[in-house]
């Protein structure tokens, strides 16, 4: 029995590399039981690459991992669902044979599979689509029974990779709400994204990777604490490039409709603001937290 | 066992698919239409009849000629007709000029010109507008020889009949004797028939099931299931599923060809009975192809399976075939030497090697048949090849499955296969 805030996944210095490219470098990172972890990093930062690591489809050069406390190659694979970023379904396969057939070679019977993969189409409204062929479903109803594959057999542990990667925002909530649930359920959740809202409303903790390293780990409430409550939101009218310039902007994030800026340790706000203000038709101004979207961007692009 | 459900989603998705019913279906019925075209054209097109002109200037031959034209045709017809034409003018000169002429006008299909010195020249012309069949220049050929050499026996005195018998042929009757002290009569065909029969469908089936494998493993590669599939069980088992499913698709066609064949054509099947009869198999011998043939297809299933796990494309696993079915051909090869001596040591050590005893095995059970011990033991090494090979390919499966765009070395597979 693996008590609550015990280690399930814990990797200690890995490193991978190709062709002399260093994938992931010397990264090590904790995910505690019924924790959801975020693995952060934009586009090949070696997200996929940690994660296969981690589903022992790809073997580290160097460094361990342990999963409920064993050795990789001693772990039940059933304890685990996986969601590959690269969606893989057998094309020809009818969906609910298909389901079945990943239920059954996670150990689950026959009967079992067929049933609680009916439970799930219902669920996720594919019910009508059971006896169609994979291929005829749309990729976003593909994506939908690949999620289902992967949590089928009530794993304790769920990694996603990408999972709301080409949904539109009904099912992104379809699936988070399901992921919440096995969530409450004390399940372990990780998962890979570069969308930052879905990060924002559901992470526990972090690790954000760039080129094979990592960045930024720990609590979600804590790393945004270290960036401290030195942000400000701006919207207005006009060319306001000149406000990175001014004293004390740390970092300046231009979204079109709105700015943010974070300010440098003891900078002169109302400074800033009545500086903002002379020149430009300012319309909202609010001391904000920085969002993870712009600790992202800051530390991804070096300011 | 998770390779089960992989052997049951591999067998049940790839019967049922549209490709392997329409060959499993239409192949006996190709061997139908060519087992029944043949009766069909003899039953409803009898052939032609030739009529002939003969023209006999040495005397006393064309009678007995045209008696021993007596063939007929399919449908009861004499094959040959005899014209006497009347209006032909005197002078054998003139009247060959006159039956040539007939020919061009096809009144007649064929002229036969027997010289006045055939006895001694041994020369007959024969005339035709098309050469037409090989058969019925033989037919002549043969008919005019005995005819003529009668006569010359005749002319020197000699009775033909007596003649006949002192030119008599010898038969050879093989007899073999086996270590049961049982005698029975042999045909040496009957080795080389059943070991080449065993060679070509284990090669044919092999072509055709072991690419299958192959190639379901590559799009697999690429279809990325196979993440899937290996954060569900270990590649070992997803192997032995492959290749047991989709050999078992493979025997299953084959099992239903064979049995159609012979269920539906009683043509067949009763040409396959005189055939048997001549091949004279023992029902042990039978019993052995099936078990051989079946250890054969796994091992070199399992080969291509490895072939399919190193190779990311199609077009670079064509490359490494030819080496794979090399080792198919070599039998065929030294199949005389273990005809020849089927106990010598070199026989015996060449018929326990995987690559070749499914074939060689066989082919020294047909013909003398080997101690048991021997049987057990190329049966024994066998298996362990088929899981050695298994093993093997699928820790370097394993390890090389990311991996795409190039083919890893000797080395590099070797490394990949000493992964845990």
């Amino acid at each position: 029995m693996i008590m609550r805030n015990s280690p399930v996944v814990s990797l200690s210095s890995i490193s991978k590399q190709y062709d002399g490219l260093k994938t992931v470098d010397e990264i090590s990172f904790v995910v505690k039981k019924g924790a959801i972890f975020g693995l952060l990093g934009p586009n090949g930062a070696g997200k996929t690459t940690t994660i296969r690591m981690i589903m022992r489809i790809l073997y580290p050069d160097s460094g361990s991992i342990e999963i409920f406390g064993e050795p990789l190659a001693g772990v039940r694979k059933e304890r685990i669902g996986y969601l590959p970023e690269e969606r893989g379904l057998y094309r020809k396969m009818k969906v609910i044979d298909l389901l079945t057939f990943f239920g059954e070679i996670k150990s689950m019977r026959r009967k079992d599979a067929s049933r609680k993969a009916a439970g799930w189409l219902e669920r996720l409204g594919l019910a009508p689509f059971a006896g169609k062929k994979a291929e005829e479903l749309s990729k976003g109803m593909q994506q939908k029974v690949q999620f289902i594959a992967t949590i089928l057999h009530d794993p304790e542990l769920i990694i996603l990779d990408e999972p709301f990667a080409g949904l539109d925002p009904v099912n992104t909530n379809v699936l988070k709400d399901i992921i919440l649930e096995f969530h409450r359920r004390e399940r372990t959740v990780i998962f890979s994204t570069h969308m930052m809202e879905q990060v924002e409303k559901m992470c526990d903790e972090i690790c954000l990777i760039d080129k094979g390293r990592k960045v930024l780990e720990g609590r979600l409430d804590e790393v945004k604490k270290r960036f401290g409550r030195n942000g400000v939101t701006l919207r207005f009218s006009g060319d306001g490039a000149f406000l990175k310039d001014l004293p004390g902007v740390a970092s300046y994030s231009d979204y079109g409709n709105e700015v943010f800026l974070r300010l440098d340790e003891g900078a002169d706000a109302r400074a800033i603001l009545s500086e903002a203000a002379r020149r430009l038709d300012i319309t909202k101004y609010e001391l904000a937290d920085p969002s993870i979207h712009d600790i992202f961007i800051e530390q991804v692009s070096g300011k | 066992m998770k390779a089960f459900h992989i052997i049951r989603r591999e067998y049940m998705e790839n019967v049922r698919k549209k490709s392997f019913l329409i060959s499993t279906i239409l192949v006996p019925i190709m061997l139908l239409v060519i087992t029944f075209i043949p009766i069909v054209i003899t039953l409803f097109m009898p052939g032609s009849q030739v009529t002939i002109a003969v023209l006999d200037r040495a005397g006393g031959l064309a009678a007995g000629f045209s008696a021993a034209l007596n063939d007929t045709l399919k449908d009861g017809r004499p094959e040959f007709v005899i014209r006497d034409f009347a209006d032909l003018p005197a002078g054998f000169d003139e009247a060959h000029e006159a039956l040539i002429s007939k020919l061009e006008a096809d009144e007649v299909g064929v002229v036969i010109d027997i010289p006045a010195d055939v006895l001694e020249a041994g020369k007959v012309f024969y005339y035709t507008r098309d050469v037409g069949s090989v058969t019925v220049l033989e037919k002549f050929e043969r008919r005019l020889n005995s005819i003529v050499l009668k006569k010359r026996l005749e002319h020197a005195g000699v009775d033909y009949a007596a003649v006949k018998d002192l030119i008599k042929r010898i038969d050879l009757e093989v007899h073999r004797v086996s270590k049961t002290g049982t005698v029975a009569k042999k045909e040496l065909l009957s080795e080389w028939g059943i070991v080449f029969v065993f060679i070509m469908v284990l090669y044919m089936t092999l072509l055709t099931w072991g690419m299958s494998i192959q190639r379901s493993l590559i799009e697999e590669k690429g279809s990325r299931v196979i993440e899937v599939l290996l954060s569900s069980l270990e590649p070992k088992d997803l192997f032995i599923g492959k290749i047991v499913g989709l050999g078992a698709v493979g025997l299953t066609q084959i099992a239903v060809w064979s049995l159609t064949g012979l269920a539906l054509g009683f043509y067949a099947f009763i040409a396959a009975a005189r055939y048997f009869e001549y091949f004279d198999i023992a029902p042990v011998v039978l019993v052995y192809f099936i078990v051989f043939y079946i250890l054969g297809f796994l091992f070199y299933s399992a080969i291509f399976a490895l072939v399919g796990g190193i190779c990311s494309t199609e077009q670079e696993a064509q490359q490494l075939q030819g080496i794979v079915t090399m080792p198919l051909i070599v039998p065929i090869l030294i199949i005389m030497l273990i005809v020849q001596s089927p106990n010598s040591p070199l026989s015996v050590v060449l018929s326990m090697i995987p690559f070749f005893s499914p074939m060689l095995m066989l082919a020294r059970t047909v013909i003398l048949m080997p101690d048991a011990w021997q049987i057990a033991l190329s049966i024994a090494i066998l298996l362990a090849s088929i899981y050695g090979v298994i093993y093997f390919s699928s820790r370097v499966f394993r390890v090389g499955i990311l991996m795409y765009g190039k083919r890893p070395g000797i080395r590099e597979i070797i490394k990949w296969s000493k992964y845990s």
